[in-house]
């Protein structure tokens, strides 16, 4: 399919039909839907999934290449539930590119710190991608990537590469088998980055993850001296129509689908909860 | 669709089957919807032992003897899913007002010849067993019947709807009846009726429950500035759905 | 702009022939104010403004967005007929102008635009303020219609053209408007009794305590939302039918911010979960946030939202009374 067909469609409401070409369970709850949909987009941003008569929902792209479209879900609605009844060779109904995602131009340059937890690893990986394709842009990479046990650790074939090209830490709140996993480190997220020497110097910060996480991850950033500019958040919140109408997803005066969903951390953090 | 169709049960307790025949009322679509289950069991038309198994058993009426909690816990058993249908299922409806009036006044009125009552309180299914889903209203709405069915047949989570039936009410044009001076319970009541009685002309009575985002304290003032008195105002509220009001009380001696 | 003379002797007979055109909706009194299609020109009601908005015409409350069958997406034919909107006031012209900025400006929705499309508004405007709620002189509404009737005078009304649809319907019934020198002025267009609202700007307010008085009297009914002729949030869902899962539509229904479920994600976290937030939320993006965006108050200042209200919420005094420091603590 061309990369701008979307965009074309005069009816911003219609999505378009592609097809499934691999689904691959990530974890138990998780699993990675790849689609023959070639879409011009930045890391970052997201696309309107449909399956007719179950409904639609918004899903961060989390891959950057010309060939195809990966999109990476947890299940935790009738949506989500239902995607992960399809398989290989399913079809499957996308509309978007969507929103305001990581603007890596403008971070040539800079040391990256990409802190991500659960399944928020998800639009990062996009940017992880991204890097990879841009490598001599940017200096040096930072990966936190924390996960609540080793069950839930996603993109376990990619760990191993990032591993060689970037600083990589991993971590799993508890591991109760004791088990060897993908060199992750027992504990939260947020005590690996304290234990850490990164500075601020130089460098901007990708956070996505749970609210909760997010809170945490800031703190620890403050302490270390980061300024709220140089922290990029990433929100969720109920979308329906993506485009900036329906308004399920304002926070406050701004919109999650189109001023978002990747947030300037001084722009919203006075109202991320509301 | 090829998978196994899940089985399905309509049982009744304590009721006026007033919540099966909105099942029936689906009438257009009525045979498309039993056939996309395996309809095991239906009062007067397949009646089946209450210990077989079902993936999702709808229960109508209300637990008011031994009998019927007996059936109750025998059903909540043997399925996977248990529904309760209806106003009386799942607020207690108009039976469970027995609660907020004395046994002795009316007792005499039906009872003359027997010596001696033993019954079960009249209350809804939840005050005995863990309740699934809730499908309220007196009678419950066939529409929802039918969207609840459709959802679980494609292994989706059918939802509550917590929205007050103001919100249908305004959509449907309809004079507001509190305006009016009607006791109106509208604003503190699940929608999904379509608001069927505003429609009408009658104001709400609050079948369908309260909504958990109610605020029952100022109901309560509205409808006392309106000039209705607190005995008027605390029968109403407890008409259909008393049990589901326990903070009642406490509020209307403010 | 050009103004033109229509004599209050041959209005009977511009509506009736205005009915003969095209389709017509006016305000009708039934038990209140509403818009409704008319057969006659007695049925025009200009006494009061229409207790419902006339934005469900336009962004309507339930639209078909899409059929499908078998993983196969149909758009359904968008058209409707040519119709006139009669007697509306300012405030509602200016709120469909607004509502035009989001759904035909912004993201060109073939659905809103195809209702749109052949409506001529002529508008009847008020010299007095209809209703004690209404303020649309506190906000800066725009002159916004395809023709407005000013009512100053005893035996004629004057009628400004400000469209090439307006132009259109003064040509076609040119016998019963003429061209005159007269010029409607702006203080002829000031509308008495409308300025309640001090100051629109409530940037710096949202920690007020000020609000709560409101939020204590607040129902979460959703009048205020559903009676609004700018509120213009929505849901989509699909429906199916019995006979074939696989058939059914995608459907869009108004939807309120005044709903917990308005910002429900899935795992069943509320984001405005507090009553608070929700009462605020309206106001706000009423009076601030739309701004930011488009330029201009979302609200026109109709007054709908209070007088629809069960409990009468005036947010108008309660705003004032915060900008003057006598909030009650």
């Amino acid at each position: 399919m061309n990369p701008d067909v979307l965009m074309e469609n005069k009816n911003p409401y219609i999505p378009v039909k592609c097809r499934i070409v691999e689904w691959k369970r990530e974890s138990p709850d998780n699993f990675t839907i790849t689609l023959d949909l070639r879409l011009k987009h930045e890391p970052g941003q997201f696309v309107q999934v449909s399956i007719p008569g179950i409904g639609e929902c918004p899903i961060s792209i989390c891959s950057y290449s010309e060939e195809h479209l990966k999109l990476n879900i947890r299940e935790v609605g009738n949506m989500t539930s239902a995607m992960a009844k399809l398989r290989k060779g399913d079809s499957l109904f996308v509309r978007g590119p969507y929103g305001n995602g990581y603007k890596m131009g403008q971070f040539r340059n800079n040391n990256l710190i990409i802190i991500g937890g659960g399944c928020g690893v998800a639009p990062l990986k996009g940017v992880i991608e991204y890097v990879e394709r841009h490598r001599d842009d940017y200096k040096d990479v930072h990966l936190f990537l924390g996960y609540r046990s080793p069950d839930n650790i996603l993109f376990k074939e990619e760990l191993a590469e990032w591993r060689k090209k970037y600083h990589l830490t991993v971590t799993i709140d508890e591991n109760v088998h004791g088990e060897f996993c993908y060199n992750a480190k027992t504990g939260f997220i947020t005590d690996a980055l304290k234990n850490s020497s990164i500075d601020n110097g130089n460098k901007v910060v990708f956070i996505c993850g749970p609210p909760i996480m997010m809170n945490y991850v800031i703190q620890v950033l403050k302490e270390k001296g980061f300024n709220d500019d140089q922290i990029f958040i990433s929100a969720e919140r109920l979308m329906y129509c993506a485009f900036g109408a329906c308004c399920h997803c304002m926070i406050r005066g701004k919109f999650t689908c189109i001023d978002g969903p990747v947030f300037r951390y001084d722009e919203v953090k006075e109202y991320e909860n509301d | 669709m090829s998978e196994k169709k899940l089985s399905v049960g309509f049982y009744g307790i304590t009721g006026c089957a007033g919540c099966l025949l909105s099942f029936i009322f689906n009438e257009d679509e009525l045979l498309d919807l039993v056939k996309l289950v395996d309809l095991k069991a239906f009062p007067f038309v397949k009646e089946v032992n209450p210990s077989d198994h079902f993936d999702y058993v709808f229960v109508e009426g209300l637990v008011a003897s031994n009998e019927d909690l007996k059936v109750l816990k025998e059903l909540r058993e043997n399925s996977k899913f248990l529904v309760s249908l209806g106003a009386c299922a799942s607020t207690g409806c108009v039976p469970a007002y027995r609660h907020y009036t004395l046994k002795e006044n009316y007792e005499h009125l039906l009872y003359k010849k027997i010596e001696a009552l033993e019954d079960v309180s009249p209350t809804p299914l939840d005050m005995h067993v863990k309740v699934d889903y809730y499908i309220p209203g007196c009678p419950p709405s066939k529409e929802e019947i039918k969207a609840f069915i459709k959802k679980i047949v494609r292994g989706l989570q059918p939802k509550p709807n917590d929205n007050p039936v103001c919100v249908e009410c305004r959509r449907n044009g309809n004079e507001c009846l509190l305006e009016k001076g009607k006791p109106c319970l509208g604003p503190i009541t699940v929608g999904g009726c379509n608001s069927v009685c505003i429609n009408g002309g009658f104001e709400c009575w609050g079948c369908r429950g309260p909504t958990t985002d109610m605020n029952l304290d100022l109901m309560v003032q509205i409808l006392r500035s309106k000039g209705f008195e607190d005995k008027f105002i605390q029968d109403r509220l407890t008409t259909f759905a008393g049990l589901k009001l326990p903070m009642l009380e406490k509020i209307m001696k403010k | 702009m050009e103004t033109l003379l229509l004599k209050k002797k041959d209005f009977e007979s511009f509506t009736s022939e205005l009915i003969g055109w095209c389709e017509v909706i006016s305000p009708v009194k039934k038990e209140v104010v509403r818009f409704k299609k008319i057969k006659n020109p007695s049925d025009i009601y200009l006494g009061k403004n229409s207790f419902f908005p006339v934005k469900e015409f336009f962004f309507r409350k339930k639209e078909t967005i899409f059929k499908f069958k078998s993983n196969k997406i149909s758009i359904p034919k968008l058209e409707s007929p040519k119709r006139v909107f009669f007697g509306l006031r300012k405030c509602d012209l200016n709120a469909i102008s607004h509502q035009d900025k989001v759904f035909m400006e912004t993201i060109k929705d073939p659905y809103y635009t195809a209702q749109r499309k052949n409506a001529y508004l002529i508008g009847y405007h008020c010299n007095e303020a209809p209703s004690k709620y209404c303020f649309c002189e506190s906000l800066r509404l725009n002159d916004f219609f395809d023709l407005m009737l000013y009512d100053r005078h005893k035996d004629f009304f004057l009628v400004e053209i400000g469209s090439e649809k307006g132009k259109t319907i003064a040509k076609r019934f040119r016998k019963y408007m003429k061209k005159t020198d007269s010029k409607v002025s702006l203080e002829e267009k000031k509308i008495i009794g409308a300025d309640r609202l001090l100051d629109s700007n409530i940037k710096g307010l949202y920690d007020n305590h000020g609000w709560q008085e409101g939020v204590d009297k607040c129902l979460s009914c959703t009048a205020c939302t559903a009676l609004c002729p700018t509120c213009y949030c929505f849901d989509l869902k699909d429906e199916v039918k019995a006979r074939n899962l696989g058939e059914g539509e995608r459907v869009r229904n108004w939807s309120s911010c005044q709903l917990k479920e308005f910002t429900k994600v899935a795992g069943n976290h509320v984001f405005r979960e507090k009553r608070e937030e929700r009462f605020k939320h309206r106001i706000y993006h009423q009076l601030d946030y739309f701004r930011e965006r488009y330029d201009v108050d979302l609200c026109t200042g109709c007054g709908r939202c209070i007088e629809g209200c069960p409990t009468r919420i005036d947010f108008i005094e309660i705003i004032n009374k915060m900008k003057q420091g006598k909030a009650k603590k």
